[in-house]
């Protein structure tokens, strides 16, 4: 039911040759694709758009310039550390709520109506009412991060408990295992693929969630540093803080996939 | 003996007979119980506190008629309709097509790929700020960035599932003289259309954040328009009426992107 984005994870184990020349026929196209679109970004930008339109090499050009930039650090700073602070929040309170929505049959034919539903309400609508609740204020970013991001959370970590095969709760039950500990030390564990597919969606709408918020309530950070700089013809700087927030978005994503293959060879979804 | 043991089963077969009319009360009852005692708790929560905090659920549907008969709503939600539409068409038409291509010239899909996935993660919303400045207020910029928001899921998705064609089909195909154009008609399109449906139920979801963004921070018109206004103007009722009547479409577009994607994933083995 979640926008589950579980990648399956590169198939492990190939002969490092193959995986060399693999690599090598793979990376000339892709270099030249992208020499190719920013060949044709330069050119286009400079043959029709006027001069302040970010260009590639404009943008190479403002790098040094706003990476010490102290406004763009702080900016950056604040930035992050609502994203963080929002994710940590989510990932505490998404994963309880997914757990017992998970393990109890009637919680969550009580609560998927919801959550449901606030994960179809598309979470920018909710900002003029966040302004009104919150103010103009950090706190309105924060609760907006968290809705963004929670119900992606929650409904992977319910969908991960309830798909924790029946054999480990009864071997765990056999044993004599409380209540918690199976919660914790058994359906925790194995719902945690899924855990990192939710954490993966969660992450990247948490951003959007972080900017969105910095647009429309002009508070600092990097989605109004962006909105300042493009607004004062400084698209290139600007576009500097584009590239940041998509190197975000993909690191985010790299991190999944490197922490499914690392702390859970087991999890092969291929197989499935 | 026997008999009883055909009477038992005749029993059993029975119950599990009856048994789906009484799951669905069971299912479903909780579900009702459960909207039932939302709309009691927001009743009562709204009316507990300031209003100019939080309406209770009576205050947001008589503020939602208000706007409906006064003829200010059903207008600003066609134009918000619009928008939505023409994007999402305008994304489905460049980003199937264009997924197909890739897939099809293996050269191109490799260069074409990570590509792709850079933009399918990217936060579409930090380009809004650049349309503006550089395509003003009209329909247009609104379009393109619902087209922004759209096209990648589909054209992610669709090269995903032309990627998964297994080559003995299009080596059959060939060897059976296939043109290039029946090959595409018979073969890549069906193969890839569930996967296109994964794509395209993804991009509902973000056609209509795409067009409250556009609505909000391009020039304000539709439904983004009213909520804004209303927020200005302290109208808590007029807020919430309109985020009531997005969150009900939202379930209803979700839910038909769901139907659309199970009744094509019947056909994924």
């Amino acid at each position: 039911m979640a926008e589950q984005a579980l990648s399956a994870p590169a198939p492990a184990a190939q002969k490092p040759q193959a995986v060399a020349r693999r690599n090598e026929s793979t990376l000339v196209p892709r270099l030249i694709t992208g020499a190719v679109i920013l060949g044709a970004w330069e050119i286009v930008v400079r043959a029709l758009a006027p001069q302040y339109v970010a260009k590639p090499t404009g943008i190479v050009m403002a790098v040094p310039r706003v990476i010490t930039d102290p406004k763009f650090l702080t900016a950056l700073g604040h930035t992050l550390a609502a994203v963080a602070e929002g994710l940590a929040v989510t990932i505490v309170l998404g994963t309880a709520i997914g757990l017992w929505m998970g393990r109890s049959a009637m919680v969550d034919r009580t609560i998927r109506v919801y959550i449901n539903g606030f994960n179809a309400l598309p979470m920018i609508i909710v900002l003029p009412l966040f302004s009104l609740w919150f103010g103009y204020s950090s706190g309105a970013r924060i609760a907006t991060i968290i809705f963004a991001a929670i119900f992606a959370i929650t409904m992977n970590v319910a969908d991960g408990a309830r798909a924790v095969p029946r054999e480990y709760i009864e071997v765990s039950r056999s044993f004599r295992s409380g209540r918690w500990r199976t919660l914790l030390d058994i359906v925790l564990p194995a719902s945690m693929p899924y855990l990192l597919a939710g954490f993966r969606l969660a992450a990247g709408r948490a951003l959007i969630g972080a900017v969105v918020a910095e647009f429309f309530l002009s508070i600092g950070g990097l989605g109004f540093y962006i909105l300042y700089n493009s607004r004062s013809y400084h698209h290139n700087e600007a576009f500097v803080g584009v590239l940041l927030l998509a190197g975000f978005g993909v690191g985010f994503e790299l991190l999944v996939q490197w922490a499914t293959r690392r702390f859970m060879p087991w999890y092969r979804r291929g197989e499935k | 003996m026997q008999l009883e043991q055909r009477r038992r089963r005749d029993d059993s077969r029975h119950r599990t007979r009856r048994k789906p009319v009484h799951t669905t009360i069971r299912r479903h009852l909780p579900v009702w119980l459960s909207v039932i005692a939302g709309f009691l708790i927001w009743e009562i929560a709204g009316r507990s506190t300031s209003a100019a905090f939080m309406v209770p659920f009576s205050e947001t549907l008589k503020r939602l008629w208000q706007l409906t008969v006064s003829g200010e709503f059903l207008p600003e939600l066609l134009d918000s309709a619009k928008l939505f539409i023409t994007g999402f068409v305008l994304a489905l038409i460049v980003g199937a097509p264009l997924g197909l291509l890739f897939a099809r010239v293996r050269a191109l899909r490799i260069g074409v790929e990570p590509y792709i996935m850079i933009l399918y993660a990217t936060p579409m919303v930090a380009l809004i700020p650049f349309i503006l400045s550089l395509m003003g207020f009209g329909f247009a910029p609104k379009v393109l960035v619902v087209f922004l928001f759209t096209v990648f899921p589909v054209l992610y998705n669709t090269v995903e599932g032309a990627r998964s064609i297994k080559p003995e089909l299009i080596e059959v195909a060939k060897s059976y003289r296939s043109t290039e154009w029946a090959l595409w008609r018979e073969v890549m399109l069906p193969y890839t259309l569930p996967y296109m449906m994964t794509g395209v139920r993804q991009a509902i979801g973000r056609a209509l954040v795409g067009m409250i963004a556009a609505e909000f921070f391009l020039s304000a018109t539709g439904v983004g328009k009213l909520i804004m206004e209303a927020s200005q103007e302290f109208d808590t009722a007029g807020v919430f009426a309109s985020i009531f009547v997005i969150g009900v479409l939202g379930v209803g577009l979700t839910r038909v992107g769901l139907m659309i994607e199970q009744h094509f994933a019947r056909w994924r083995q």
